[in-house]
């Protein structure tokens, strides 16, 4: 039996009996692994070369600066491509969504942590599970079949296609992405700060709203970017919903275009192909790449800058 | 802790006369109030989906008394009776009426694929073949003594290659040679030799293992091919071909027995069974009275029509069979081609990868860029399936293959951060034994690691699959067809799948698509959705408990 | 600390291979047969009816105004003819074109607007070879409100003047007669063909047309829109007109002379009377026509259903009996080259 025990790895001892054939194995089995961890990097590559390939076509058409900074976006009449639009109509879902979901999340996730007992949480959790496990193309068909006429019912004068359905519908689906990071983040904060608190004399709510949430506030803040990233990038709710004519300054009653929508609409219309219009859905979904990609870029660093380390 | 005693002045804890609870219980019940609105909006949602897919207020209202006789009233008593006396045999009971639902479902699956896809011929095949492989590479390792383990691995390959594939263009495999042996047997006899044996043989071993005595286990796999017998010999007057029925029937029984069988064993929570027998025991009654006294059922959107017609330009004649098919299909490419590499990625990242230097910088690049990818538009991934796939790998357009691997590739992050979870969870000191003991990297990996971290990877892994099972904008950029008439026979066909189909629904002028037929589809995709998510959730409280 | 029911470790390890290689095999034998067994389900037993025993695939895609036509088509061809699987897809003209025809992987393209010369070049360059075939028409229907009384019939010159660049502000800016009343107008969407058509043969030219209206790719928000004012006036195709003729009203339409009015109906679309009627197409490929039998039956029961009530139901002006049999010989003739 050979000897030649190759030992990479200094936390594994060597062994007498290793053979030159196992370690071959296992070299082979770490490399095949390695592969599949870099099929992600290659998944991003192939990403950003397809949208730029295309995106650049569009961009020797219409120039970058008409673009980013035009405030039409008409692709049929007087081809008009602003996408600052798009861009706010995105925002404007965001924003609205985020009304919904910041709030019911991150109360969620305080009452889940630090009020709630085992039997409710065994309840509570998994009901909120179901809302993540919702498909957003049904999300969708709910906001336009039944919240907006329950919406008119109640008064709000809202169109068939309105911003205001299609933005509660997206907030309700990312609530469980904020509560359940939220409470990850405040369930990992010590009791023996809690108990800190206590012994000061403090009241529950004081020490939930004083000391447990500014201790967690670097995983809620991401929590909530990543939510956010999430809301930005739905396609299908906006698409069912919320309509198809951008608007600069946005109404919550009328609809709207956010970028997926457009995308959408643009692949799916009768538009011809080879055309700059055709090329502009390219260069909408390489700015909703860079936009989703820096948020969470950003969330990434907001965690690791503001993060307390105990014990 | 804040009592109330008077202090000297006001103070952050509390003013002169005591503490007030006053702002501590608005805060809660506004938590609580607030979790309870976003929950509660979503229920009502749902509840008003499966009213309209299901209308039952059409039906006659003798026919909702005598389901609420035989089925409702018997069911929720006992119910009430579990949750105030005895609430182990409760969950005990829950089980025992949802694992033969499930097991349905499942098996409703499988038995849909040997529908469309594989011929029950194609079928009894393999797995003969697979039989007759496994019993030759039984016997090399019986009789061949101290085989090393390159030839042991050469042989089990060489030999599960010959039995499937054979040599190409040279000679045909086992499988297709046995395919095309004159034997005439019809489907059923086919099913029962190449279904029913393994499962009964199976079945056997559980249960020798469990009660640790051979002759039980041989009992077992008797009753279970008896089982398959008695389905065959009862499907004329079920409806149901046999051969399917074979597979239904097994999927259901032997799930749910095994598990009666421990529960019977152990002695613990007997009361608990009552419930599936009362609950089916009321539903099978209450058909038979509302049958015998001629009350009409609700007229729902959602019947077995829905289930098994195509689509339709009349309303009352749509029907999901097609993209019900086509989804399952999509779901198994997913499952083959995402599951085992963003387990093998995590496996990679969190044993494997280096920690610090160059390669732990770049280690750390792969991460974040995992994460990224987890938050990129899921209509971002249909162009990059249309240029991947598509474009350049000249695939069909619109192809089962090319659908699930677009959708593969859209979960694959998520799959890869829940395993590395999951594995992350696994303690270090369980490794060290195991290196302690002789181990190399990969064999801890496998027998110790692994293991471990199963339950959480499969937890993370079926709520990827439930988010891939309703993502419809890939789908949208890759040339899923919105409507097909009959379910795709293999993978390199056109296909839809259910959310692309009420998708184009919802296009549909008609306002009975809107508020019928859409509802009907979206009901039986939140079916298999939240039963995905049911057993995920399942699964990780079992293991949870356990340690 | 195991409990002994429960499965050990090497058990469920075998079970997990085991189903894993049963499903990998089953999956491989599935591929390995290239092309699946047989469409049906071998539950059938009653024999299927079909005509000439044609089978095998085919793929259309292409405007979503000519996809319920196809879908209403394929439905109708596949209860006589189980063994073919056809599948109906809604991309857009465009789309179609440039993702799915031309690179060569769909067999028809349902088109609202004539194949443009880059496509025809884009086809060409993948040995695609497109061949136009009108099957219906969607007849363009002005709505106004049911109080609107003033207006009874319309011409080309006013809606040019509604609906060009710097259209009319108010009613009476179009006809003196008209009342001195602000115009609220409902529209589709740009991107829609039948914007295409309306810009290019009423108005006069491609892409001219006023931003400044309500654009909705929903028919059903014109109807709702011009149902709420007394001065709204909007445009859409038949199909919603006809689902909705309770709510609103439709004014005559001519081309020139308001004398020669004609109601807007599919009989009048049919002979030729109505003006505003674009034409929906289909581009089937040569190549398929002569390669597969079940494109070629299936698009000769396409054009010759395409007079019937099959295309009325759906609310588009079904083709004549000339235009049926021209194209049927078309088809032939393609067929035998």
């Amino acid at each position: 039996m050979t000897n030649e025990s190759t030992n990479e790895d200094p936390t594994r001892p060597a062994f007498a009996g290793e053979n030159r054939t196992r370690t071959a194995k296992e070299s082979a089995i770490k490399w095949f692994l390695f592969a599949c961890a870099a099929l992600s990097v290659f998944v991003t590559l192939a990403i950003v070369a397809t949208l730029l390939f295309d995106a650049v076509e569009f961009f020797t058409r219409v120039s970058p600066v008409a673009f980013f900074t035009g405030t039409t976006w008409s692709p049929k009449i007087g081809e008009s491509f602003g996408v600052l639009p798009l861009v706010s109509n995105t925002l404007a879902v965001t924003v609205l969504s985020a009304l919904v979901a910041i709030p019911v999340g991150t109360a969620s996730a305080a009452y889940l942590s630090e009020y709630a007992t085992e039997r409710t949480r065994s309840v509570l959790k998994p009901a909120l599970e179901v809302l993540a496990g919702i498909p957003t193309v049904v999300y969708g068909f709910f906001a336009l079949v039944y919240v907006t006429p329950a919406l008119r019912a109640v008064g709000v004068p809202v169109g068939t296609f309105n911003l205001l359905s299609a933005s509660l519908m997206v907030g309700v689906m990312i609530i469980p992405m904020v509560s359940s990071l939220s409470e990850d983040a405040m369930s990992a904060v010590p009791d023996s700060l809690r108990q800190g608190a206590y012994g000061l004399g403090a009241t529950k709510f004081e020490v939930t709203t004083t000391v447990v949430i500014p201790a967690s506030i670097s995983g809620v803040f991401s929590s909530f970017i990543l939510a956010l990233s999430r809301a930005i990038g739905e396609t299908m709710i906006v698409v069912v919903a919320a309509g198809m004519s951008p608007q600069l300054v946005p109404s919550p009653f009328d609809s709207v275009q956010p970028m997926t929508s457009a995308m959408v609409q643009l692949s799916t219309s009768d538009l011809a192909g080879g055309t700059a219009a055709y090329y502009a859905l390219f260069a909408i979904g390489l700015t909703l790449f860079v936009i989703t990609f820096s948020m969470n870029v950003a969330s990434n660093w907001v965690a690791s800058r503001y993060r307390e380390e105990y014990e | 802790m804040a009592t109330e005693r008077s202090t000297d002045g006001e103070s952050w804890y509390g003013t002169d006369e005591g503490v007030n609870q006053l702002r501590g219980r608005l805060f809660e019940w506004g938590c609580l109030g607030a979790m309870l609105f976003g929950i509660a909006m979503v229920f009502a949602l749902l509840a008003y989906v499966a009213l309209d897919a299901i209308r039952p207020l059409t039906a006659d209202p003798g026919w909702h008394l005598v389901f609420f006789l035989t089925l409702v009233a018997p069911t929720t008593a006992l119910v009430g009776y579990y949750a105030r006396r005895d609430r182990q045999a409760g969950w005990v009971g829950a089980t025992a009426t949802a694992l033969p639902a499930f097991c349905l479902l499942v098996g409703s699956g499988v038995a849909l694929l040997l529908v469309e896809v594989v011929q029950p011929i194609e079928w009894f095949g393999t797995t003969l073949a697979l039989l007759v492989a496994a019993g030759i590479v039984y016997a090399h390792r019986r009789f061949r003594a101290r085989p090393a383990e390159f030839e042991r691995t050469l042989v089990a390959v060489a030999t599960l290659a010959f039995a499937v594939v054979g040599v190409p263009g040279a000679i045909p495999s086992l499988s297709r040679l046995l395919q095309n042996a004159p034997l005439a047997l019809n489907h059923a006899t086919m099913m029962l030799y190449s279904f029913a044996a393994p499962v009964a043989i199976l079945a056997g071993v559980v249960v020798a293992r469990r009660r640790e005595s051979r002759r039980d286990g041989g009992v077992a796999a008797v009753l279970t091919f008896v089982g398959g017998v008695l389905a065959v010999v009862t499907a004329p007057t079920v409806g149901i071909s046999d051969h399917l029925l074979v597979v239904v029937g097994l999927s259901v029984a032997v799930p749910t027995a095994l598990y009666v069988e421990a529960v019977v064993r152990r002695r613990d929570n007997l009361a608990g069974l009552a419930l599936p027998v009362v609950a089916y025991a009321g539903m099978f009654v209450g058909a038979a009275a509302v049958a015998a006294l001629g009350f009409a059922g609700p007229e729902a959107w959602l019947d077995w029509q829905f289930l098994t017609r195509a689509h339709s330009r009349f309303a009352e004649e749509a029907g999901i069979y097609p993209a019900l098919v086509g989804s399952i299909m999509m779901m198994l490419v997913v499952v083959v081609s995402a599951f085992p590499v963003g387990v093998a990625a995590a496996l990679y990242l969190e044993e494997y990868a280096p920690d610090g230097g160059t390669a732990g910088r770049v280690v750390g690049l792969i991460e974040t860029n995992i994460a990224n990818l987890a938050g990129v538009p899921s209509v971002v991934y249909g162009l990059l399936g249309l240029a991947l796939f598509i474009r350049y790998a000249d695939m069909n357009t619109g192809s089962v293959v090319v659908g699930g691997l677009t959708v593969g590739l859209l979960i694959l992050p998520i799959v890869i951060i829940s395993s590395q979870e999951a594995v992350r969870a696994v303690p270090d000191s369980m490794r060290r034994a195991s290196y302690g003991m002789g181990a190399t990297k990969w064999q801890t990996v496998r027998n110790v690691v692994l293991p471990e971290a199963l339950p959480g990877i499969l937890t993370g892994s079926i709520l990827a699959f439930g988010r891939a099972i309703g993502e419809t904008a890939p789908l949208l950029m890759i040339g899923a067809a919105a409507v097909v008439f009959s379910p795709p026979s293999s993978f390199t066909e056109k296909f839809s799948a259910m959310p692309r189909q009420i998708f184009a629904w919802s296009h549909e002028p008609a306002g009975e698509f809107r508020y019928g037929v859409l509802a009907a589809g979206v009901i039986t995709l939140l079916v298999v959705l939240l039963s995905m998510n049911a057993a995920a959730i399942l699964v990780r409280n079992k293991y949870q408990r356990r340690s | 600390m195991r409990d002994t029911d429960r499965p050990t470790t090497e058990s469920r390890r075998r079970f997990l291979a085991g189903a894993g290689a049963l499903g990998a095999a089953a999956l491989s034998g599935c591929i390995g047969e290239n092309g699946g067994g047989s469409s049906g389900n071998g539950t059938d037993s009653d024999a299927t009816e079909t005509t000439d025993g044609v089978s095998g695939d085919v793929t259309i895609t292409g405007s979503s105004t000519v996809y319920p036509v196809s879908v209403a088509m394929a439905e109708e061809f596949e209860r006589d003819n189980e063994a073919v699987d056809i599948s109906v897809d809604s991309t857009g003209t465009g789309g179609g074109f440039e993702n799915h025809f031309c690179p060569g992987n769909a067999d028809i393209n349902g088109a609202s607007r004539p194949i443009t010369e880059a496509e025809e070049e884009n086809c060409a360059e993948n040995d695609v070879d497109p061949r136009q075939f009108q099957i219906a028409s969607d007849a363009l229907t002005v709505v106004v409100n049911t109080g609107a009384d003033w207006v009874d019939s319309v011409t080309f010159d006013d809606l040019a003047q509604i609906w060009g660049p710097d259209g009319a502000e108010r009613w009476s800016d179009v006809r003196d007669d008209w009342p001195d009343q602000p115009l609220e107008l409902y529209g589709p969407a740009s991107t829609s063909g039948t914007f295409d058509w309306f810009t290019e043969n009423v108005v006069g030219e491609a892409g001219s047309h006023r931003q400044d209206y309500e654009a909705t790719e929903d028919d059903n928000n014109i109807i709702a829109g011009v149902e709420g004012s007394e001065n709204a006036i909007g445009y859409l195709g038949f199909a919603y007109y006809q689902e909705n003729s309770d709510r609103v009203k439709a004014p005559d339409v001519a081309e020139e002379d308001a004398a020669n009015a004609v109601a807007p109906s599919l009989e009048n679309a049919q002979t030729g009377d109505y003006p505003m009627a674009r034409p929906l197409f289909i581009y089937p490929a040569a190549g398929s026509i002569r390669e597969k039998d079940q494109v070629y039956e299936f698009l000769q029961f396409y054009i010759e259903q395409s007079e019937t009530d099959i295309v009325s139901d759906i609310g588009y002006v079904p083709s004549n009996a000339d235009l049926r049999d021209e194209n049927l010989d078309t088809l032939d003739q393609i067929r035998n080259e």
